[in-house]
Formats: C-alpha cells, structure tokens, sequence
C-alpha cells in the first residue's frame, strides 16, 4: 500500500517536470553497426577464453618439459636405491610395472597443472 | 531480429553465451545508453567508447542481473559506474599530466563540448555536478522511478529525491525557471 502511494505520488507531474522531461529529451540514436561491433568484441573475447587454456597448456607443456625429463631420470636413479629383489619381483609380476608407475605419475602431475591454470 | 523480451534473452545468454541473444539486447538498448552517456560527458566519442565498454562489462557481468528491475535500469549501473571509473582515470591521468607540466594536453583529455555545439540542454548540464546530472538525465531523460535510480547509484531513495530537488534548485536559479510547484 505504502509502495502504491509512493508510486502514484512519483508519476504525478508538475509543469517543470514536463519542461525538464521535453528539455531532456532526445531523438533516438540509430544503431548504425554499433551493436554489430559489440557482438564482435563479445566474440573476439569468447575465442580468446577458450584458447587461453589450452595455449597455456602448450606454452607450460613447452616450458616444463625439460625439467620434467630432469626429474624422469632423476626419479628412474632412485629406482636404484630399491632393493633388487622387489625390482625383479614387481617385473615378474607386471613387466611394465615402471613405466605404469612414471605415467602415473606424470598424469597426477598434469591434472595438478591443468587445475593450477584453471583456478 | 530475435523475439521474447529482455529477461529470455538474458537467459539464453546466461545458459548458452548465446552472442546473438546478447546482441539483440544491445540492438534494443543502445540508443538509451549511449544518450545516457552522450549527456553525462558531452562529447559524442568518449559516450560511444563508454558505452561499447558498458556492453563489455555487461557480458561479463549478466549472470548478476536477478531479474528483479528491469534490465534497462541494470544497463544504466554499469553505465554510471563506466563513467565514473573513466572520469577517475582521465582526472588522474590530467593529475599526473599536470604534475610533469603538460598542461595543453590535460586542457584537451577534459570532456568538454564545442563552443559551436552547445545546445540547451548543455547549458543546463553543465550547471549540474557529475552525481546530480547523473540523476536527473536517468529521471527525466531516461524515465527511471527513484527507486530504479536509488538501485543504479546505490543510494537510498532519499538522498536520491534530495539530489533531484537540489538539481531543480540549480537549473530554476540559473534559468531563471520559476517554481510550478510554490507559485
């Protein structure tokens, strides 16, 4: 109810409101591509955040790769340390039982990588 | 032309990013923003630049728009506030201008209309300070209740209606416009 009267009590006009409004008031400006350039912009801007993702991830893949190999041999010499009998005993059983491990590994250290890029 | 008014569209632009759907709300709102900025800054190309830069800020922030006013006034926000951070930058840019004594070119970043452009409603513009000008043109040019101002400026109702008195004030002395209202 309050509302309603506020409302009325807006739209009630007086004479300088009408002069002020006429004053105030002007033709419509003609669009005349403005929106097509808007829609462009907006575009351009769409392409932009779907490539960011994965051209980070090339760039990183790019930058990260040589220390990642680094860290591939570093980690192959510190299956040295392990005992030859559990080497010999984890081959027998899978035979590919290293690289499974370093693809692992490798996989948990890129979805890291991809969540770090998207957070 | 798409169909549906601006509360579908802006659905289909918030589930889909439809881009067509969003260009229609700009087809069917241009006009008001960029006469909305065209009279706050007086100069025809820093509006057009403002106002594809409102449109930007709009896309970015539509799933923000609840519904509940209308989008025109939720368009005309982000339209003030477009103006008021342009103006911030462009005072501090003619600060730091001023500071390393280029004072030609701080006369020329200054929103200001030609001498031989000046119509009415320019002169009464201009006797109006940026938040009261704001105000009146979204209340009698763009014909915004005070509660859709109050929600565009953040400001209570009150001090909106107050702003809009004290701007009537202004234009009633310096035109000599007598008050309707008192006799």
């Amino acid at each position: 109810m309050t509302s309603k009267i506020i409302n009325m009590a807006e739209r009630i006009k007086d004479a300088e409101d009408r002069l002020l409004e006429s004053m105030f008031d002007s033709a419509p400006i003609a669009d005349d591509g403005f929106s097509a350039m808007v829609v462009k912009r907006v575009r351009r801007r769409l392409w932009l955040r779907r490539l960011t993702l994965p051209i980070a991830a090339i760039v990183g893949g790019a930058i990260a790769i040589k220390p990642l190999t680094g860290l591939v041999a570093a980690l192959a010499s510190l299956s040295s340390m392990v005992p030859k009998e559990i080497v010999s005993a984890t081959t027998a059983l899978i035979p590919q039982a290293q690289i499974i491990v370093l693809g692992a590994m490798l996989l948990v250290a890129c979805m890291l990588g991809v969540r770090a890029i998207e957070d | 032309m798409i169909g549906g008014d601006d509360k579908e569209l802006v659905a289909r632009v918030v589930s889909s990013q439809d881009t067509a759907a969003f260009g229609e709300l700009v087809r069917r709102h241009q006009s008001q923003v960029r006469n909305f900025l065209r009279k706050l800054t007086c100069d025809v190309s820093v509006a057009d630049d403002l106002s594809q830069d409102c449109f930007m800020h709009a896309w970015d922030k539509i799933q923000g728009f609840s519904g509940r006013g209308s989008f025109i006034g939720w368009l005309l926000k982000i339209a003030y506030t477009t103006f008021l951070q342009s103006k911030r930058k462009s005072k501090r840019y003619a600060e730091i201008l001023e500071e390393v004594g280029h004072q030609s070119e701080v006369e020329s970043r200054t929103y200001a209309v030609q001498p031989d452009e000046v119509t009415d409603l320019d002169k009464l513009l201009a006797v109006l300070s940026d938040e009261e000008r704001g105000i009146m043109v979204m209340s009698y040019a763009c014909g915004l209740s005070h509660r859709e101002i109050s929600e565009a400026t953040s400001m209570p109702v009150g001090t909106v209606k107050s702003v809009i008195f004290r701007g009537k004030e202004k234009i009633r002395t310096s035109f000599d416009i007598k008050d309707h209202q008192h006799g």
